[in-house]
């Protein structure tokens, strides 16, 4: 295996492009999956001095943050905890002081684990990544990016340069649980997201998003649908409550039972709605 | 492929593989062994080690990816025999049993204690929630980090009157 340090875009193109190529990040997961056999790629390219990819920058419109920036900048960010408090919450509890030093957020996205942290607040708030490839750069919603456990968008060749979060209404009340078996170093059994916007006693913008329990993170739009317009009283809130259990198709593995993440699903939606009309 | 940086302000060269951690350049080649591999996958922190002053899990790490850093490891905090107050907090207060997470936990105590003099349980436990210890149990270890930040005060005092 070879290891490539690139300075510029254009370098990171062309090492890409080479057959058994692979983008390294932080590493905190790759590296792992390599000493485990799961992935033996020829080479890895690795893109810390590019500055184009770290760092972020609030605009009039969106909040930029680049692929490779560490979760412990993003932690740090005061732009980032005023205008996306919920990635803030969420990146508090990911991982450890440790993996939040060297992990990235390109890199947890890029690893589509079905758990990934970061998916969820980014689902919630409609961000996009921009990915680059040798045909130039595209921009796919945070929802389509993700096809599969480990599989996203991203085509041979391609990296992310960041994530676009674009500015959202003030009067956001957010929710983020994990279900794990301790707080630090978890992966998730279950995790539920939620924005929610009252007015006059009504539910007039609510998103829910949930990781661990499908294939890839994913909004629960049959319970925002339902919800929608509503006043969160308990029968709104039982009805959101049975959505979100039919809405996910968990499985069972070492870490739970589907039915357990089924319940548990259930409930957080449920939590995330009293929640918001306790506020 | 060579590698270049600073370990305990000493600059080195090593020669490396692609594959080479951070923790096997300084277990093998520099025989800094106050570095423990426990896990080898970044969950318990007893490969902890400062990379530009951050706690990073060495084993996470790729020699070729520090080009240029400055690493500190354990054996980088005492003043020749006299521990550092971290280390002698940790051994005044009980709280080293087996020692093998030993190394890791003050590496992680020294970077919370520089950029936060006195933290609040709260903010100790979460320096902490990537070192795991399988010995103690965690009371004594963070009796020691109250005990070191409290001397690492009066130290401070002292040397300012």
């Amino acid at each position: 295996m070879r290891y490539v340090r690139v300075e510029t875009e254009a370098e990171l193109l062309e090492a890409l492009d080479r057959d058994g190529a692979h983008l390294l990040s932080g590493g905190t997961d790759l590296l792992v999956k390599m000493r485990s056999g799961l992935l033996r790629p020829k080479s890895l390219v690795d893109p810390a001095r590019v500055a184009a990819l770290r760092g972020i920058e609030g605009s009039a419109n969106a909040l930029w943050i680049g692929a490779a920036t560490p979760f412990a900048e993003i932690l740090a960010s005061k732009e980032v905890a005023a205008r996306a408090p919920l990635l803030a919450d969420v990146v508090r509890v990911l991982g450890c002081v440790q993996i939040r030093n060297r992990g990235t957020l390109g890199g947890n996205l890029a690893n589509a684990s079905p758990a990934a942290d970061s998916a969820v607040p980014l689902l919630l708030y409609e961000a996009a990544v921009e990915l680059r490839g040798k045909r130039g750069s595209r921009s796919v919603p945070i929802g389509d990016f993700f096809l599969a456990p480990g599989r996203t968008v991203l085509e041979h060749g391609e990296y992310m340069r960041g994530v676009s979060i674009p500015v959202s209404r003030g009067d956001w009340i957010p929710f983020f649980h994990k279900v794990g078996r301790r707080r630090a170093l978890t992966i998730a059994i279950a995790s539920v997201g939620g924005l929610t916007s009252i007015s006059n006693g009504k539910a007039v913008d609510v998103r829910l998003a949930a990781g661990s329990v499908a294939p890839v993170p994913l909004r629960l739009k049959s319970v925002e649908r339902a919800v929608a317009g509503q006043a969160l009283d308990d029968s709104v809130i039982a009805r959101a409550r049975a959505l979100a259990a039919k809405e996910i198709s968990p499985i069972d593995d070492v870490r739970a039972t589907a039915h357990y993440r089924r319940e548990v699903t259930a409930d957080l939606v449920a939590r995330a709605l009293e929640r918001a009309r306790a506020t | 492929m060579k590698v270049r940086f600073a370990v305990n302000g000493r600059a080195v060269t090593a020669e490396v593989d692609a594959e080479t951690r951070l923790l096997d350049v300084l277990r093998e080649d520099l025989h800094l062994t106050g570095t423990k591999e426990g896990c080898g996958e970044g969950e318990c922190g007893a490969c902890t080690v400062l990379l530009d002053g951050r706690p990073v899990n060495s084993c996470l790490v790729l020699a070729l990816q520090i080009e240029g850093a400055d690493i500190v490891t354990i054996e980088g905090l005492a003043d020749g025999p006299r521990l550092h107050p971290i280390q002698q907090a940790f051994v005044d207060a009980g709280a080293v049993q087996c020692g093998f997470c030993t190394p890791g936990f003050v590496l992680s105590v020294y970077a919370l204690l520089r950029d936060c003099p006195a933290p609040s349980d709260e903010e100790i436990l979460m320096a902490l929630e990537g070192n795991l210890c399988r010995c103690t149990g965690y009371a004594k270890i963070v009796d020691a980090v109250r005990l070191a930040a409290k001397r690492l005060a009066e130290a401070r005092v002292q040397e300012a009157a």
